[in-house]
């Protein structure tokens, strides 16, 4: 109790809710969980970007002008964007702003009454209900500037959308109470994160990436593919240009280093999609002016500079003869150069040509500052900086190859961060700005040569005008689109290992399913397709951040995994929810490493290596080197000043010390402040626990090489050599938020509990507070759910009960009838009909008739009912009634075309009746301002109906440990066996089959649990590993039956939940006890109304004549060939006939005898004949004649059954040249 | 369409006050000026199978 105080009181602070409650000013801190806080943390730097950007010079070419040669480029034009928020009410409104309604000012003035924080009537809720996108204006001033003049900042303003995420800081809900969010009709456990585009919410996915500002040294087998002599040994580095506070610049750049066999390394970036090769000795040279400059100053540098200074450096970073070997031709093959114009245009000279804009030989220079600029670690800004992390880059890179240091293992958690949806919009957002300002400006040039002006004489108006011609909205739509679809559109490649799937609908089904898409974190779509197993292994680095147990089972097993409920990502937020100033923090890192004993890398140039000194890297950067005695003594202090927030260590530091060792991971003491890591609380034990907080969050990478224990068991092989430091807080840390639900899964076999996380997200259940103001495509709800008798902790952490998912069953384990046979069960029929397991699907259809519209040009259609033909089901305003029930084939609107003056009539699609739920009626979003005076009219409908589904037989149910079913029966009550004692008749039975080899223990301890709990009246508790929170000394009992046995006994019943039953058909006792208690059961949403599928005739693919498939269509299910085989087997030539024949593709060809072809038969229609009509009888029908088109007679024409596909394979031959002969005969004597 | 039609009513979405509309009319709300409103409820009868 309190740990969870002390988390909380960490975390209470924060601004931003929790992802159930938005409490901003309800700030009764008893509701609030920390879990949920960092998925707030998450969502949160979307709005960050948009706040933190304000007049910024977001894109880098706003320096182009600086190298553009006056002479060369005369028209070469710059445009820099500043964005910046709108802060003025200036907001997308429903109502567009021209053509208000006289009485909009009504509306504000209602919306002020009603004290909603509200400055505009576009809210989440009217956006899900009117198919729009939750977006927001913002404006960009645009700067142009020409051969070094600035023409004046020119005030034109772009309106472009940006989509919001929900409960972000610009989202209108975000500092609204409670209260008003309801009253807003949105409900208040509507995550943050989400984002509505056109009545999709969408989630922005998370997704493992490579730990940025990390070098990771490993083997690749790729590169020997490559053919090019390279080598498998790759040190990579994902590096993010730096500087924190400017979120715009999030931009990340993958460098590789490779090793060529004969001692030679190969630089490697990608540009432009491109893969660049360079030695670093040329990069190293390039940033050698700062040796020089170091020469110059420090005397103690010999005076030929590199070689002979950085062969001593070799020498003592990397002992190895076998490096001291080759390290001046690393560095130095490519010889001394001198000189900045020089060292860079050397290092241009290889890229001449490649970059836009810069394409002239006199301009290598720029070029190759250039790319030491944007390409060569681009998180850091000096050049001295740059040098040392290359080098370092290279001691670990020949570590490896010298096999003193092991390669890192990529798919391991250690070595991995994830993408945030605020980073992608950002990186998004900024990829698409350049395109659109690289348009415009070749727009300008173009306008400017065909005009021949000036640019000093364009004025405002000009501008302007060519501004329209490459509109900025396209900006706001790609992310709109982006965020739609998924899909990324780019030319130069992000760096991102995947284009599409980065966003996924955020479905509601129930909230355990609307939680998990925001704990998900995929591994990523190029790993789906790979065939080894090693990504998807569980490996013990990702204990305690990703749920070992919540994973799907089958294709995306162990690449999606959900995080663990404790686990959290690092923003650019604290926990007080202001913003990090990441400058400040590494300065004080700095000066604490300082004091701790570090030596600081700058300005000293000679280093040492590992065994002697460490490196010590904070966020990619080599800072200094520490000495490797003291450095285990100054991660015990960074860590303990951790832990108080006045000592300027941010409580999120990542201090990952790695040991020296033979062999093992390359050593260093690598920190990390960025954000986007992942973290998770555990308890100090080394720290004296008199002080108040010793909660530490630690890192995946930091956590490998700490000594954790874990209270639950023994001291999971721990030598005493190293004793723990730290302690896990519960071991159900480990568990996901969906995983943690399910009671005594300690006792539960372990796929079951994983087939439990899938089943919890496919549960019908309370899907939403707002259910009456929602207008999903489709939801489904439990009508009568209760909540658990037997629950975990987790259950009224997370607020379980606001959601409940099932109801409390009285289940009978026994074979009673045999229609319980085979995982079905049997539900009492009268249990159902007081309402167990009712429930309802919502399915909202949409009208829009300007959709529709587009078809017939000019006519104006809107929804009226037809005077001539009235139909009970529509009302007089061409909608349905409101609580009318519809039938299939029932009409339920029509729709009066002005024009030809026409109604027609829409009939209801489906095989069930539905309920006419709410209609919304609406103005529709679509209209233009320049149309007739008659759009205001009814024009968009939202329709949503409501199918009952009580269960039938063929409906799926589940307990929450894993054990699924399918009702069999709907059984009499007065059938149903019965207790002896109590009378109580089982709600469900299900088979004693299902335990043995599935082991489900828990099921039956919760049943046990149940029925104490119900007797009791009291809740029973169900968190697994109970033993951790027992203290030592006080033993807990072995088993968990000893502690629920005693109460069942206590009431008078038996110790281990069995109970004497009648039979209810025979009144007999049965023969032996039944295991009887109620356990929680849930429905599942697989539902038969969805799925069955009946067929004897039905429509038929136009070529073949063969039934179509699919139900929707009324298809029928392929009868294929194991079938076939089996009807074979038994001998059932009948059946088989009229299965592949009779009813599929039976068809009657007429085969002229005599040339053998099925083709010919062509019929003579003969002669009109009047038929006297005979009254009352049908015309008799003249007989056809058929005659053989080849042979010109009617002699040889015999009827052949045969299947339609046959005669059309003779077509198709026949196309081909090809004649097909048959030759009739009797059965006899073929 | 020649017939005047009854008009129908409406309940705002927001402020709940209760339009009546005829066909032609602007869909928002006269007192508020909110733009979606729910159809009432019919007052036919209604029957449901209660099984």
């Amino acid at each position: 109790m309190e740990i969870e105080r002390t988390l909380q009181n960490l975390m209470a602070s924060s601004k931003y809710g929790s992802f159930s409650w938005v409490y901003v000013e309800d700030s009764s801190a008893a509701h609030k969980d920390f879990t949920t806080h960092e998925s707030s943390l998450i969502y949160s730097l979307s709005s960050s970007l948009l706040i933190s950007c304000g007049k910024i010079r977001s894109v880098d070419i706003s320096k182009r002008n600086q190298y553009s040669n006056k002479a060369l480029i005369s028209n070469e034009l710059e445009l820099a964007t500043c964005i910046e928020l709108f802060n003025s009410a200036r907001f997308n409104t429903l109502n567009d702003n021209e053509n208000l309604p006289v009485h909009s000012s009504v509306k504000w003035k209602y919306a002020s009454k009603s004290c909603l924080c509200i400055h505009s009537p576009l809210l989440p809720a009217a956006c899900s209900l009117n198919k729009m996108t939750y977006s927001r204006g913002y404006t960009m001033a645009l700067c142009c500037s020409y051969e070094y003049l600035f023409q004046s900042m020119q005030h034109l303003i772009n309106k472009k959308t940006m989509e919001i995420i929900l409960f972000t800081c610009i989202c209108f809900l975000s500092k609204s109470a409670r209260k008003c969010v309801i009253a807003n009709k949105t409900s208040t456990s509507i995550m943050k994160g989400t984002t509505i585009c056109k009545w999709l919410t969408r989630v922005v996915g998370l997704h493992d990436l490579t730990y940025r500002s990390d070098q990771v040294s490993i083997y690749r087998d790729s590169s020997l593919e490559r053919g090019d002599g390279g080598e498998r040994r790759v040190a990579v580095t994902r590096l993010i240009r730096g500087n924190w506070i400017v979120c715009f610049q999030y931009d990340s750049k993958t460098m590789r280093l490779r090793y060529l066999p004969y001692g030679s390394t190969y630089w490697m970036f990608s540009r432009n999609g491109r893969l660049r090769l360079i030695h670093p000795g040329v990069v190293a040279v390039a940033l050698l002016e700062y040796l020089n400059h170091v020469k110059k100053t420090n005397g103690r540098l010999c005076s030929s500079p590199s070689i002979a200074l950085n062969r001593a450096q070799w020498k003592k970073t990397v002992g190895s003869s076998f490096e001291l070997t080759i390290s001046p031709l690393v560095l130095f093959r490519e010889g001394i150069l001198f000189g900045d114009v020089q060292r860079l245009s050397h290092l241009g000279k290889n890229f001449s040509g490649n970059f836009r804009g810069i394409s002239r030989a006199s301009l290598r220079t720029k070029v190759g500052a250039s790319v030491l600029r944007n390409y060569v670690f681009v998180h850091l800004q000096k050049d001295d900086e740059k040098y040392n992390l290359l080098i370092f880059m290279l001691q670990k890179l020949f570590a490896l190859v010298d096999h003193t240091a092991a390669p890192d293992n990529l798919d391991a958690l250690q070595n991995q961060e994830v993408l945030l949806p605020g980073h992608l919009i950002a990186i998004y957002l900024k990829e698409k700005l350049q395109e659109w300002l690289y348009k415009t400006r070749k727009l300008f040039k173009e306008e400017l040569q065909k005009n021949g002006e000036n640019f000093e004489s364009l004025t405002g108006v000009q501008i302007k005008k060519f501004l329209d011609k490459n509109p900025s909205k396209n900006v706001g739509m790609a992310i709109e689109n982006m965020l739609k679809t998924g899909r990324i559109v780019t030319q130069s490649g992000i760096d991102l290992q995947q284009s599409g799937g980065m966003t996924v609908a955020a479905e509601r089904l129930n909230f355990l399913r609307f939680i998990s898409h925001f704990r998900s974190v995929h591994r990523g779509a190029a790993f789906a397709g790979q065939r080894n197993t090693s990504v998807r292994k569980l490996l013990p680095e990702a204990w305690g951040f990703l749920c070992p147990v919540h994973t799907p089972d089958g294709e995306p097993c162990g690449l999606l995994n959900h995080m663990a409920s404790t686990c959290r990502i690092t923003s650019f937020f604290d926990s007080q929810g202001n913003m990090k100033d990441f400058l400040k923090i590494r300065l004080s890192i700095l000066n604490i490493l300082a004091g701790i004993g570090m030596i600081p890398s700058l300005p000293k140039l000679v280093r040492a290596g590992p065994p002697e000194v460490l490196s010590v890297l904070l966020d990619g950067c080599v800072v200094g080197s520490i000495s490797s005695d003291i450095a285990e003594k100054a991660v015990s202090h960074l860590r303990k000043l951790k832990l108080f927030p006045s000592s300027g260590i941010p409580e999120d530091l990542e201090v990952g010390y790695v040991p020296l060792s033979f062999g093992g991971a390359y050593p260093g003491l690598y920190l990390f402040t960025t954000p986007s890591r992942f973290l998770r609380p555990v308890r100090n034990i080394s720290v004296s626990s008199n002080g108040l907080k010793d909660i530490e969050l630690i890192g995946p990478f930091e956590q490998a090489y700490m000594e954790i224990l874990c209270p639950d068991g023994g001291n999971g092989g721990r030598r005493d050599g190293f004793p723990a430091t730290h302690e896990e807080i519960h071991p159900t840390g480990m568990l996901s938020v969906v995983a943690n639900l399910t009671p005594f899964s300690d006792h539960n076999q372990s796929p079951r509990n994983m087939y439990q996380c899938q089943m919890a997200k496919q549960t019908m259940a309370f899907s939403s507070q707002a259910l009456r103001f929602r207008a999903d495509q489709k939801l489904y709800h439990l009508q009568t759910p209760q909540t658990p008798i037997v629950r975990t902790a987790a259950y009224s952490k997370y607020h379980i009960d606001e959601f409940p998912t099932g109801t409390n069953a009285i289940v009978a384990v026994l074979a009673y009838t045999g229609f319980d046979m085979e995982d079905a069960m049997i539900l009492n029929k009268s249990s159902v009909e007081r309402g167990m397991f009712h429930g309802t699907i919502y399915q909202v259809e949409t009208i829009d008739l300007e959709d529709q519209k587009e078809l017939s040009d000019q006519a104006q259609s809107l929804f009226a009912r037809s005077n001539i033909e009235k139909h009970s089901s529509i009302d007089a305003d061409g909608l349905p009634y409101v609580g009318q029930m519809l039938h299939p084939d029932e009409p339920y609107y029509s729709v009066h075309n002005t024009v030809n003056n026409s109604t027609k009539t829409f009939k209801l699609k489906g095989s069930e009746p539905v309920i006419v739920d709410y209609v919304a009626v609406d103005k529709g979003t679509k209209q233009k301002p320049p149309q007739k005076a008659n759009n205001r009219s009814l024009q968009y409908v939202n329709i949503r109906f409501r199918r009952p589904r009580n269960p039938i037989i063929g409906d799926k149910f589940s307990s929450r440990h894993g054990q699924k079913g399918v009702c069999s029966q709907l059984w009499p009550d007065i059938d149903m066996p019965f207790s002896g004692v109590t009378g109580i008749r089982p709600d469900l039975i299900i088979n004693p089959h299902a335990f043995p080899s599935r082991m489900t223990i828990g099921m039956l301890l919760e049943s046990i649990a149940a029925k104490g709990g119900s007797l009791s009246g009291a809740f029973v508790d169900a968190t697994p590993f109970p033993g951790a929170l027992n203290k030592a000394g006080e033993e807990s009992s072995d088993s968990r039956v000893d502690e629920l046995g005693p109460l069942l006994a206590s009431y008078g019943f038996n110790y281990h939940g069995l109970e004497v039953l009648y039979s209810g058909v025979l009144g007999t006792e049965l023969t032996c006890e039944i295991f009887i208690g109620p356990v929680y059961y849930q429905r599942l949403r697989h539902m038969v109304s969805d799925k069955f599928q009946v067929r004897s005739t039905g429509t038929v693919d136009q070529v073949t004549r063969q039934p179509i498939k699919g139900r929707k269509r009324g298809g029928g299910i392929r009868f294929g060939e194991m079938e076939r085989d089996a009807m074979l087997a038994h001998g059932a030539a009948y059946l088989l006939h009229d299965r592949l024949h009779t009813c599929s593709d039976h068809h009657i060809a007429d085969v002229c005898s005599l040339c053998g072809s099925i083709l010919t038969a062509t019929i003579m229609q003969p002669l009109k004949k009047a038929i006297r009509e005979i009254g009352g009888l049908p015309p008799g029908s003249t007989p056809k004649k058929i005659t053989c088109h080849a042979c010109k007679t009617s002699k040889g024409m015999e009827t052949v059954a045969m299947p339609y596909v046959f005669k059309y394979l003779a077509a198709e031959l026949a196309a081909m040249n090809v004649k097909m002969t048959l030759r009739l005969g009797n059965g006899a004597e073929a | 369409m020649d017939s005047q039609p009854e008009p129908v009513s409406y309940i705002c979405g927001d402020c709940g006050m209760e339009n009546t509309l005829k066909p032609g009319d602007v869909i928002q709300c006269r007192e508020c000026g909110y733009r979606i409103l729910y159809k009432k409820r019919t007052r036919r009868i209604v029957q449901y199978e209660a099984r």
